[in-house]
Order: C-alpha cells, then structure tokens, then sequence
C-alpha cells in the first residue's frame, strides 16, 4: 500500500512535465510518422493512406541522394575534425596546472555561441573581398588572388565544415577531458619508467582509458552533425550547385519550398533511422568493454 | 645527474610548447569575436578599403545608432526576451516539481522515465517541422509568441528537467528527512530543503533554458514570417538577406544578441567544466 502511494505521488508531481512533453514532443513525433505514409489531398484539405509513396518518391529523386551524400560528408568530416582537434586540446589542457580554468573557460565560448552569429561571424570572416581570412593569407603570401570560401562548390563544403568545428570541438574537448581524468598517473609514470615514450604511453595507457570517453564524444558529434541546420541555410543555403544541402536543409526545402509535407516527413525518418543505427552502435560498442 | 637535468630541460620545453599550443587555439577561438567587435567601432567606408584595415583610427558607435535606432531590431528584441522569460519560467515551473517527484519522492522507474525525457533531445529538429506547421496554423498559433513557447518547450524542458533532476539526486536525504521529522509537508519541504539546497542548480538550469531560447533560430525562422512575433536570430538573417548586405550593421546587431550571453555563461561555464554536463549536449 505504501509503494502505492508513493507511486502515485511521485508520478502526480510529473504529470504537469509529462503531460506538455506528451503534447509537444511526443504527439508531434507520432504526427509526423502518420504524415510520412500519407498524402495530403488539398482539395478537400485531408490526408489519406498512402502507404510507401513518399519513401519511394525519395528513392527516386536524385536530390535525396545528392543530399544522402552531401550529409554523410558532412558528418564524416565533422565528426574527424572535432575528434582531433577536441583530443589535442583536451591533452594539452590535461597536461597543465597553471591557467588551466581560464583556457577551458576560452575555449568553451564557441559551444556557448548562437548560432546565427557563428554563421554571420564566418561569413563575413570568409567574405572574398572584405573578409580577413583572404586578407591574412594573401599577406602571408599563401594565396595570390581573393578566394571564393563559400561560392566554390569545391570549396563550400569543406568551409562550412572548419565553421562548424569551430563551434563544436569544445563539446568533444570536454568530454574527452573529464575521461582523461580518469588515467592514473602511477600507470603513465611506471610505463616511462619502463622507457615508453609519449606516443607508446599514449597509446597503451592513456587511450584504453579514454576509449569510452572518445566514443561518447564520436557519438555527440555524429548527432549534432546529423541535426545540423542553421549553420549552413544561414551561409549558403544548400548551394552553391545543392554541394552543401545536407538533410536538414533538404527537408526544410521539401516542406516549405516544395510544401509536399509528406516527403519531407519521409525524409525526415530517413535522417531519424541513421541517428537510432548510430545510437545502437555506440551502445553495442560501450556494453562491448 | 646531466641526464636528470636533460630530462627536466625537455620536460620545461614539452610544458612550453604545450602553452603555446594553447594560446594559439585560444586565439583562433577569440578571434572571430574580436574581428566582429572591432568592425562593429568602424566606419563603414573603411569595410571596403584594401587591403583591410585592421585597427581603425575613426572609432564610431554609427552602426550601433543605426541599429538601436531601426524600430524592427528593437520589436525583435523585445520579442526574444519576452520568449525567452516565459519559456524560462514555464521550463522550470514543469521541470522543479517533476524532478522531485521522479527523484526525491523515489517514484518506481523514475530512473528511466527521466532518461526518456532526455534522450528526447537526440530527436532531430526536422521530425518536428511539418507537424509544428500544421499544429501551430491549426490553432491559429503561427506568427505568435505563444506558438514559438509551445514550439521552445519540446527544446528546453528535457534538458532543463535532467539539469534539475542531476542537482536534486546530490542533496543528502537526511537533510530531507530531518525536515519531515519536523513535520514539514512535501510542498515545505521542497521549499524549505530542496529548493534552498539545490539553488545554484536550478539558477544553471534556469539561465541554460534562457540561452537556449534566446539563441533559437530553427522554430522562429520557419514559424515566424511576419515581424509580429520575429525574434532577434530572425532579423539578422533577413539583414543578410538584402541585396546589399549592411555588414557594419549586422556585426553592431551581433554584439547586441551575443551580450546577453556573456554573463550567464560566466556563471555556468563552472557547470560545464565539472564535466556535469554531459547529459547537456544542446548547445
């Protein structure tokens, strides 16, 4: 009877949470599958079984997978990028005592940063004319003429990616950087002791630690990679030539470009099933140790 | 012994390189802030002067005036903070009483029913914009603050209730219980123990919600295209948006929106840093 009791009033003090999360997350995402195996008949302003239609318009537009591949680009280098970067910094902040609290609370600002004004500070940093970017290099020498960052559809992608590093790293750092201090000092000393040097020790001591920490950090890039959106309609809107149009721009211009609901919430599983395959992975990897 | 004195010579050497390593990444990440600041004093004439002036002799507040002085900017922020205030206080109105419940009051499966609160986060944002369309002009809510509150809140309470709930699993029972024994009831309680216990927590949580909401762009730009309910992220977008962008004026309305920030941020980066933040992957 006790547990009863508890039980229920436990749960009373949820249900005001539980019931808005149900309305405005949990009725949406259901909402949005019905969308997805149907389709909107504007006439009579109502929507129908439609089965797999919206799938199979998908699998056959050659811009789903020109944004199929766009995406897994993105997230690729996204996700190397900020592992490497985040790793990096993260060592060499381990590795200090002095100032190591400003430095993390620097390095943090970009994380803290909206959005739109990452975006218009990176535009306007890779502006050909008036940007600084091109103006550093061509003072150093680097580059002989303006280059076009964000206009080349070589080099549009590539941009928008050191961009969205530049935001995202300190979450791989920080990650990293609490696993780091799980590394036992006893260990990293006895494996110099015995004549390792930095590399062995990092790759016998330091990495298996840490292993669990870089694959929860892989894991936070590779969702925010996937659920990217303001960054690129911001810079270049998909283009130049559709080379920067990952999913969620292209959901975006289905919905509300094309208005054909119905693939747009398609599309939206799609992106939705590879963030859950992602998930399931790291969980089989993290049960695996 | 000369190879003790080596071996401590290249260590001062390694821990010298690893400073200067430090100090260049803080530099490429204060850099853009910088730029911005900087170009925000200048003139515009000197935007299109080559090479770049980096340093300008002719300090002027013109693209603040311009900005403070454009009524749209000042609607728009108005309705950023308006937002923002009550997604704020409704996230933590929801989140205090949830988690207490789901935690301090021990309620069976308590555990997973807040870690399918949070994984809520990991949704992508597109699954919710069809739907949000058609339920917000369903109810008449588009181009509404209230419609961007309903919209702001699938973002902010997951979060906000796990930051919450994390503080409230920190605070000794005993507190809890000698407070019972003194005959307090739940409501007392909350109010007189947990409350009081976990405030710096709640603060994080409450000043966390508030950035978010203030730095939300996704839902304002898809459901608010009049500037009845726009919000400042939207407006800067739509000064890109011109023919000719007015980038002295953009960059003076970027140091507006981001100032706000800066102080929250002082306060939670403390959170952040001991590695607390896990859970917290929203940026």
């Amino acid at each position: 009877m006790k547990g009863r009791t508890k039980f229920i009033k436990g749960y009373l003090f949820a249900t005001p949470l539980l019931v808005v999360l149900a309305v405005a997350v949990l009725f949406p995402a259901l909402y949005n599958l019905g969308i997805a195996f149907s389709e909107y008949n504007a006439a009579s302003n109502s929507w129908r079984f439609a089965g797999l239609q919206n799938f199979a318009k998908l699998w056959n537009s050659p811009l789903f997978w020109n944004s199929f591949k766009v995406t897994l680009l993105w997230v690729v280098g996204n996700v190397f990028l900020q592992l490497v970067i985040g790793l990096a910094v993260a060592l060499a902040l381990n590795s200090i005592l002095w100032f190591r609290g400003p430095f993390t609370g620097i390095l943090l600002i970009p994380w803290i940063s909206s959005f739109v004004v990452v975006a218009i500070l990176f535009i306007w940093i890779y502006d050909p004319q008036m940007g600084v970017l091109n103006d550093i290099l061509l003072r150093m020498g680097l580059i002989e003429k303006p280059v076009a960052w964000l206009a080349s559809p070589q080099l549009a992608q590539a941009s928008l990616i050191v961009a969205n590093t530049w935001k995202f790293f300190p979450l791989v750092m920080i990650t990293l950087l609490a696993g780091l201090q799980d590394v036992s000092p006893e260990l990293v000393e006895a494996t110099q002791v015995d004549g390792a040097n930095w590399l062995g020790t990092f790759r016998m001591v330091i990495f298996p630690t840490i292993l669990p920490s870089i694959s929860t950090g892989v894991l936070l890039s590779t969702i925010w990679a996937y659920n990217s959106f303001t960054l690129p309609i911001v810079m270049t809107g998909g283009g130049p030539l559709r080379a920067t149009e990952i999913f969620g721009l292209h959901i975006f211009k289905l919905a509300f470009d094309a208005f054909d609901f119905g693939a747009a919430a398609a599309a939206s599983l799609v992106l939705f099933i590879q963030i859950m395959i992602v998930i399931v992975l790291y969980l089989k990897v993290v049960e695996r140790d | 012994m000369s190879l003790m004195a080596s071996k401590r010579a290249r260590r001062r050497l390694t821990k010298g390189f690893v400073y200067i390593f430090l100090v260049m990444a803080s530099a490429i990440v204060i850099f853009p802030y910088l730029w911005m600041a900087l170009s925000s004093f200048k003139p515009i004439e000197e935007f299109f002067t080559y090479p770049l002036q980096w340093f300008t002799k002719n300090w002027t507040l013109a693209q603040y005036a311009g900005v403070l002085e454009d009524p749209k900017f000042l609607a728009s922020l108005w309705n950023s903070l308006l937002v923002s205030s009550i997604v704020t206080a409704l996230s933590l109105i929801l989140s205090i009483p949830a988690a207490y419940g789901l935690t301090r009051l021990r309620a069976p499966g308590g555990k997973s029913v807040l870690v399918g609160i949070l994984s809520s986060q990991f949704f992508p944002p597109m699954i919710f914009f069809v739907p949000f369309y058609i339920i917000l002009s369903q109810f008449r809510l588009l181009n509404t603050i209230p419609g961007l509150v309903f919209a702001y809140l699938s973002v902010t309470l997951p979060i906000c209730t796990w930051m919450v709930a994390t503080t409230f699993r920190n605070i000794p029972r005993e507190l809890e219980e000698a407070a019972r024994v003194d005959g307090c009831g739940d409501i007392k309680t909350i109010f007189e123990v947990v409350l009081r216990m976990s405030l710096p927590g709640i603060l994080t949580a409450g000043l966390f919600a508030f950035v978010l909401a203030w730095q939300e762009y996704i839902f304002a730009l898809l459901y608010t295209t009049t500037t009845a309910a726009q919000t400042a992220p939207v407006l800067l977008f739509y000064y890109l948006g011109q023919h000719q962008i007015d980038y002295g004026r953009l960059m003076a309305a970027a140091v507006l929106l981001s100032l706000p920030v800066i102080f929250p941020f002082a306060f939670m980066q403390r959170y952040f840093r001991q590695g607390r933040g896990e859970g917290s992957i929203k940026g």
